[in-house]
C-alpha cells in the first residue's frame, strides 16, 4: 500500500461515505454482526455463518455483511444491526440461528422488521 | 407537573369524546384509586391531539408513551401493566401504520437515550479491521492536524484546557502528564498504553481495543508527537486474545499505509509502535510495575519520584496512558477543549465509560456524562436489579481498590470528587450491582483474597497485612469472629494504607473499610449473632420454612441435594436441620418466599470438626 | 512433577516448614515436613526421601545428630542445612559429614530454590536420582523453542515474550525448559524462574487435554460462580491447579476474563460458556467426555 497523505484521508472518507450510505454504494441492505469477546462467546460466529449461508442460498448480491465490535448491550448478546436503504437501522438482540434466518427472510429480503426480536430502531448519536 | 409521578394526557377533543373519552376517564380514575395510585398519577384532559381516527388517545408523561383506541375494559390491565409493573402495555401502544411495527426508538429506551458516545463513538458502527471505515468517521484527521499544524505546546494547552483526567483510575490530568514528559530532555522517549485492564468486573478497555483499535493508536500518535517519543508500546493482557489480534492488524495496516513508521503523513515525524503481552499480574496496572514488566523483570512497583516522565521505561522519559484516555484524544483535538467541557462538571469534565454488571437487568457497557447521578445509571440505564422481588443493596465501584456504595447514597453525582467522599473511587469504571442476597462481609473477603493474592510482596504491610485481614474475615464468615475484630480490621487498614508503596496496597483495604462503614451491622450480626442474613456464609445461617407462606408445591423438596425437606403435597413442608447443608438451593427455588434465613443453630446437630491443620 | 523428587524439611518452627513447603510445592516438588529430629527419623523409616532440608538448633535431637543418623542409615539421601546461626564448628562438622549445601536464615524464595535445584543436580550427577527422560518433548519441539530463543535473543527484556511462546509450544514450563531458555537468553535460571513464578499466566504444571478456566471476576462472584466451581471439583475429583488421573481435564482459576455480560463464565480450552450453573457444569463436562 502506498503511503497515505492528508489528501488521501479526505478521499477515503468521501469514498467510504458513498458505501456507508448504502444508496450510492449500490447496496440495498447491510447487516452488521457485533463480534466482541462477549458476542462471540454468546454465539455471534454462528449467527454470522447462518447469515452467510442465507445470503448465498438466496443468491443476492446487493446485501453486505460486516462485523463490528461490541455494541455495549451485553445483556442482549448476540446482536446484529440491519440497515435497509433509506430506513433507520434496527438492532436485534438475543439472536439464534433460527432468528437470524427469519430476520433475513422478513426484514432483509421482505423489508419488514421482525418486531418480536427487535430491540430498538435508529442510530446512536455521538457527541 | 412535578408533583406527580406521571401525567396522563387524555384527549378530550371532539373526536375522542365521541369515541368514549368520558367513560375511559371515569374508568381510569376509579382504577387508579383502587390501586392507590391516585396521589401519584394525574389525569389531564387535553385538546385535540389530531389522532382522532385512533381515539380515544392518551399520552403518558414523562415516558411519552402513546396509547390509542382505549376502551373501558382494557383500563385495569393497562393500569396494572404500566403503572404497577412499569412496562408499557404494548397491546394499546400506538403503532405507526406505515411501518407496522412497535419497535421502540433509541430515544424511547433510557439505555440508549441517556448515553453520550465519545470514547465509544464508533462502537458497533465500524468494522474494527477496516482502516477505511475508521477514516470515514474522521479517523486520523486529528493526528494529521496535530502532526502538521500544531506544536507540542499547543497540543498540551488544548489537553490542559479540556481538563481530561486519566481514565485508568487515579484521574491524573493528562495534559500535565504530557507536559512533564515533553519538557524532559533525552535521546529517547516512550509513549506507552496501558491495556492491562485488571479490575475484576471491568471490561471497558477490552471493548475499546476490540471495537475501535485505531482510536487508541491515533491517541498514541498524538501523544508521541507531543512528548517527542519515537517509540511506543501497547501493553495488553494476554487474556484478551481478540483485542491483541485486532490491535496487531491495525498496527500492520498503519505501517503499510504510513500512519506509523517513518515520516507519518508527510510531517517528518517518526513513530514505531509494538504490542507487549502482559502475563497476568494485577500489580502491573501500576505504571512503574508495568514498565519493569516490559523490561522483562518481575513487575514490582518502585518508589516515585523519579516519576516516569523523567525516568520511566529503560530509564527514559515515558508517558503511560490508559486505553480509554487515549481513545478520546482525537475528538478533543478535532473539536477543542470547550467541546470537551460541554459535558461533565468543572473538576470532572467529559464523559466516562462504565461496565455495568452483576445483579442488574441491562448488563452492558455505557458511556455517560460525568456528574450524572449514580441512580440514573443504575435504575434508568441499567434497568435496576435483574430479579423481581429483590432489592438493590449496593454498587461496587473501582474494583479491589474501590468500595461499596449503599442505597442511601445512590443519589450522588458520579464525579471523581463526589465518589471519593463515599470511600469508593471512580476507578477504571467497573460497576458491579449487588442485590439483597449478597453478604457484604463475604464480598469484602472476596476483594481481599484478590489483593492478597496479587500483592507483589515487596512491601511487608501489604503482603502480610492483607493476609492477616483476610484470615480475620475468613474467621468472621466461618463463625470464629470475636468482639473487637471490626476495630482491629480498621486499624490494620490504616496501617496498610499509610505504609504501602503503590496504589495496590494503598487502596487494598477500601472494600473492607466501606463495607464496615455502610454495612457494619452485617459484621456485627456475623460476629455476635452468628447470623449471615443473606444466607451466604453457610456456617452462620439456618433455613426454615414459614408455614403460612408455604404452598406445599414440593419444588424445594425436589431441589434439595441432601433430601432434607419433607412434607405432604399442598401442606407446609419442613426442613430437617440435621440433614441441611445450608446450600441455599431451597431459598433460590421457592417462588413464594417461604424460606426464612435465621441465625446458625446454637447446638449444631453434627459439630463440624474445625482443625487448623485441616487444609482444603 | 519435578523428576519425582521427594523432599523432607525438618524444623521445630512450623512457619519455616510452611514457607519452605509453599515455595517448593509451587515448583511441583513432593515435600513433607517434620517438626523434630525424632519425627524426621520416624518419617524416614517409612518413606524414602531424596533430599532432607534440616535446621541445626532443635530441642530433643539437634540437626547434627540427625545428620549422623542419616549418614549411617540412609547414605543416599542428600542433605542441605537451613540455619540462622552457623558457627564455624558446626558447619565444619556438617561438611565433614557430607552435606551438599547450606541456606542461611532468613532466606528468600529464590535462594532456597536455587540451592534446592543445585542439590538435586548434585544428586543427579552421582546417579542417586535418575534424570527424568525428556522423551516427552520431541526434538521438533525443542527446535521450536530454540528458534524462539534465537529470534528474541538480541531484544532487551524479551524473557516474558519468550516464555509465553514456549509455553504455547510445550503447554507448560517445566524446569528443564526454563533452564534451556535461561541458557539461551544468557540469564540465570533463578531469574527465569522468578519471572515464571511471578506472573499468573505461566504454569509449571502440565494441563489436561481440556483445560477448564474458571473466571473469578467480581461479576462472576456476585453471580455465585463458586457453586459451579465446587461442582466442577466434585465431578472431576480434583482441586484447582490439578489434572485428572486420566489427564483429560485440568482446572484453573483466572482473573476477570472481561466477559462479565455473560457471568458467571467458564472457558473450556477456547470455548466460553456463559451463565453457568452447577447443573450446566455437568452438561458441559458431558460434551467433552
Amino acid at each position: 500500500m502506498a503511503k497515505l497523505t492528508i489528501a488521501d484521508l479526505k478521499k477515503i472518507k468521501e469514498k467510504q461515505h458513498a458505501t456507508f450510505t448504502l444508496r450510492e454504494g449500490g447496496y440495498r441492505a447491510k447487516v452488521t454482526v457485533h463480534m466482541g469477546t462477549c458476542g462471540i462467546a454468546a454465539g455471534a460466529r454462528n449467527i454470522m455463518t447462518t447469515l452467510m449461508d442465507e445470503i448465498s442460498r438466496a443468491n443476492v448480491e446487493d446485501v453486505i455483511t460486516t462485523t463490528s465490535g461490541c455494541a455495549g448491550f451485553c445483556a442482549r448478546e448476540p446482536m446484529a444491526t440491519v440497515e435497509i436503504v433509506n430506513k433507520a437501522p434496527v438492532k436485534y438482540g438475543n439472536l439464534t440461528s433460527d432468528k437470524i434466518s427469519e430476520i433475513f427472510r422478513e426484514h432483509v429480503m421482505g423489508g419488514n422488521p421482525v418486531e418480536k426480536y427487535a430491540l430498538v430502531v435508529g442510530s446512536e448519536t455521538t457527541y | 407537573m412535578e408533583k406527580y409521578r406521571a401525567n396522563l394526557l387524555l384527549c378530550a377533543g371532539t373526536g375522542c369524546v365521541a369515541t368514549g373519552t368520558p367513560k375511559v376517564r371515569d374508568a381510569l380514575k376509579a382504577e387508579l384509586e383502587k390501586q392507590g395510585l391516585a396521589d401519584e398519577i394525574k389525569i389531564v384532559l387535553t385538546g385535540c391531539n389530531g389522532f382522532c381516527a385512533e381515539g380515544p388517545v392518551m399520552l403518558v408523561y414523562p415516558e411519552e408513551i402513546f396509547y390509542q383506541k382505549l376502551t373501558v375494559n382494557e383500563i385495569p390491565k393497562l393500569v396494572e401493566e404500566h403503572f404497577l409493573k412499569g412496562r408499557p402495555y404494548e397491546k394499546l401502544m400506538f403503532k405507526d401504520i406505515e411501518k407496522k411495527h412497535a419497535i421502540p426508538l433509541m430515544n424511547d429506551i433510557p439505555f440508549f437515550k441517556l448515553q453520550v458516545l465519545r470514547v465509544l463513538r464508533n462502537k458497533g458502527m465500524i468494522d474494527p479491521e477496516s482502516l477505511d471505515e475508521y477514516i470515514a468517521r474522521d479517523g486520523y484527521t486529528a493526528a494529521a492536524t496535530a502532526l502538521n499544524e500544531m506544536t507540542p505546546e499547543e497540543i498540551i494547552k488544548v489537553m490542559k484546557d479540556s481538563g481530561l483526567r486519566g481514565r485508568g483510575g487515579a484521574g491524573f490530568p493528562t495534559g500535565l502528564k504530557w507536559e512533564f514528559a515533553s519538557k524532559s530532555q533525552a535521546d529517547q522517549k516512550y509513549m506507552l498504553c496501558n491495556g492491562d485492564e485488571g479490575d475484576p468486573g471491568a471490561f471497558m478497555d477490552r471493548s475499546v481495543m476490540e471495537a475501535d483499535p485505531h482510536s487508541v493508536i491515533e491517541g498514541m500518535i498524538i501523544g508521541a508527537k507531543t512528548i517527542g517519543a519515537s517509540k511506543g508500546v501497547i501493553y495488553v493482557r494476554a487474556e484478551y486474545p481478540l483485542a491483541v489480534e485486532r490491535l496487531q492488524k491495525a498496527i500492520s495496516v498503519c505501517l503499510d499505509s504510513g500512519l506509523l513508521g517513518e515520516n507519518i503523513l508527510d510531517s517528518g515525524f517518526n513513530f514505531n509502535l509494538e504490542i507487549y503481552l502482559g502475563a497476568g499480574a494485577f500489580v502491573c496496572g501500576e505504571e512503574t510495575a508495568l514498565m519493569r514488566s516490559i523490561e522483562g523483570q518481575r513487575g514490582m512497583p518502585r518508589p516515585r519520584p523519579p516519576f516516569p516522565a523523567h525516568k520511566g521505561l529503560w530509564d527514559k522519559p515515558s508517558v503511560l496512558n490508559n486505553v480509554e484516555t487515549l481513545a478520546q484524544i482525537a475528538p478533543i483535538i478535532l473539536n477543542g477543549a470547550d467541546w470537551y467541557r460541554s459535558l461533565g462538571t468543572e473538576k470532572s469534565p467529559g464523559s466516562k465509560v462504565f461496565a455495568l454488571t452483576g445483579d442488574i437487568r441491562n448488563v452492558g457497557l455505557v458511556e455517560v456524562p460525568m456528574g450524572i447521578p449514580l441512580k440514573t445509571i443504575i435504575y434508568d440505564i441499567g434497568g435496576g436489579v435483574n430479579k423481581k422481588k429483590k432489592k438493590f443493596k449496593a454498587v461496587q465501584l473501582g474494583g479491589p481498590s474501590g468500595g461499596c456504595i449503599p442505597q442511601e447514597l445512590i443519589d450522588i453525582p458520579v464525579t471523581y470528587e463526589d465518589i471519593v467522599k463515599t470511600g469508593a473511587i471512580v476507578g477504571s469504571g467497573g460497576m458491579v450491582v449487588m442485590d439483597e442476597d449478597t453478604c457484604m462481609v463475604s464480598t469484602a473477603k472476596f476483594f481481599l483474597e484478590f489483593t492478597a493474592d496479587e500483592s507483589c510482596g515487596k512491601c511487608t504491610p501489604c503482603r502480610v497485612g492483607t493476609r492477616v485481614m483476610l484470615d480475620m474475615l475468613t474467621d468472621i464468615t466461618e463463625g470464629r469472629g470475636k468482639e473487637g475484630d471490626i476495630e482491629t480490621l480498621q486499624d490494620l487498614s490504616k496501617d496498610i494504607i499509610a505504609t504501602s508503596l503503590c496504589g495496590l496496597g494503598q487502596t487494598a483495604p477500601n472494600p473492607v473499610l466501606t463495607t464496615i462503614k455502610y454495612f457494619g451491622h452485617e459484621y456485627e450480626a456475623h460476629i455476635k449473632e452468628h447470623w449471615c442474613h443473606a444466607g451466604i456464609c453457610s456456617d452462620l445461617c439456618s433455613f426454615h420454612i414459614v408455614d403460612d407462606l408455604c404452598k406445599g408445591c414440593g419444588a424445594c423438596m425436589r431441589g434439595c441435594p441432601s433430601n432434607a425437606i419433607v412434607g405432604e403435597k399442598k401442606k407446609p413442608h419442613r426442613i430437617i436441620q440435621e440433614l441441611c447443608l445450608q446450600c441455599r438451593s431451597c431459598y433460590d427455588i421457592c417462588k413464594f418466599g417461604s424460606i426464612e434465613i435465621r441465625p446458625a443453630l446454637e447446638t449444631k446437630p453434627e459439630p463440624a470438626v474445625k482443625d487448623e491443620e485441616v487444609t482444603t | 512433577m519435578v523428576d519425582d523428587i521427594k523432599i523432607l524439611v525438618v524444623d521445630d518452627e512450623r512457619v519455616v516448614i510452611r514457607s519452605v513447603e509453599m515455595v517448593l510445592k509451587a515448583e511441583g516438588y513432593d515435600i513433607e515436613g517434620a517438626s523434630s529430629g525424632k519425627d524426621a527419623i520416624l518419617k524416614m523409616e517409612q518413606n524414602n526421601y531424596n533430599l532432607v532440608l534440616t535446621d541445626l538448633n532443635m530441642p530433643e535431637m539437634d540437626g547434627i545428630t540427625l545428620i549422623r543418623w542419616l549418614r549411617q542409615q540412609k547414605p543416599e539421601t542428600g542433605i542441605v542445612i537451613l540455619t540462622g546461626y552457623p558457627s564455624q564448628e558446626t558447619i565444619k562438622e556438617a561438611l565433614e559429614l557430607g552435606i551438599i549445601d547450606y541456606v542461611p536464615k532468613p532466606f528468600t524464595p529464590a535462594v532456597l530454590l536455587d540451592v534446592t535445584q543445585r542439590a538435586i543436580e548434585w544428586l543427579r550427577k552421582r546417579g542417586v536420582v535418575e534424570e527424568k527422560p525428556t522423551e516427552e518433548f520431541p526434538p521438533s519441539m525443542l527446535d521450536e523453542i530454540d528458534r524462539v530463543i534465537k529470534q528474541y535473543k538480541e531484544i532487551p527484556g524479551s524473557s516474558i515474550p519468550v516464555l509465553q511462546r514456549c509455553q504455547q509450544i510445550v503447554g507448560y514450563l517445566p524446569p528443564h525448559v526454563q533452564k534451556r531458555i535461561a541458557k539461551g537468553l544468557n540469564l540465570s535460571p533463578a531469574h527465569v524462574h522468578s519471572i515464571v513464578s511471578f506472573y499468573s499466566y505461566f504454569t509449571m504444571k502440565p494441563r489436561g487435554d481440556h483445560n477448564i478456566r474458571v473466571c473469578l471476576g467480581t461479576a462472576c462472584y456476585v453471580k455465585r460462580i463458586e457453586e459451579s466451581l465446587n461442582k466442577l471439583k466434585q465431578e472431576l475429583k480434583i482441586d484447582v491447579g490439578d489434572v485428572t488421573e486420566d489427564k483429560k481435564f485440568s482446572i484453573e482459576v483466572v482473573r476477570c476474563l472481561g466477559a462479565c455480560g455473560l457471568a458467571p463464565v467458564i472457558v473450556v480450552d477456547e470455548e466460553t460458556y456463559g451463565a453457568v450453573t452447577p447443573k450446566k457444569v455437568a452438561e458441559i463436562l458431558e460434551e467433552y467426555a
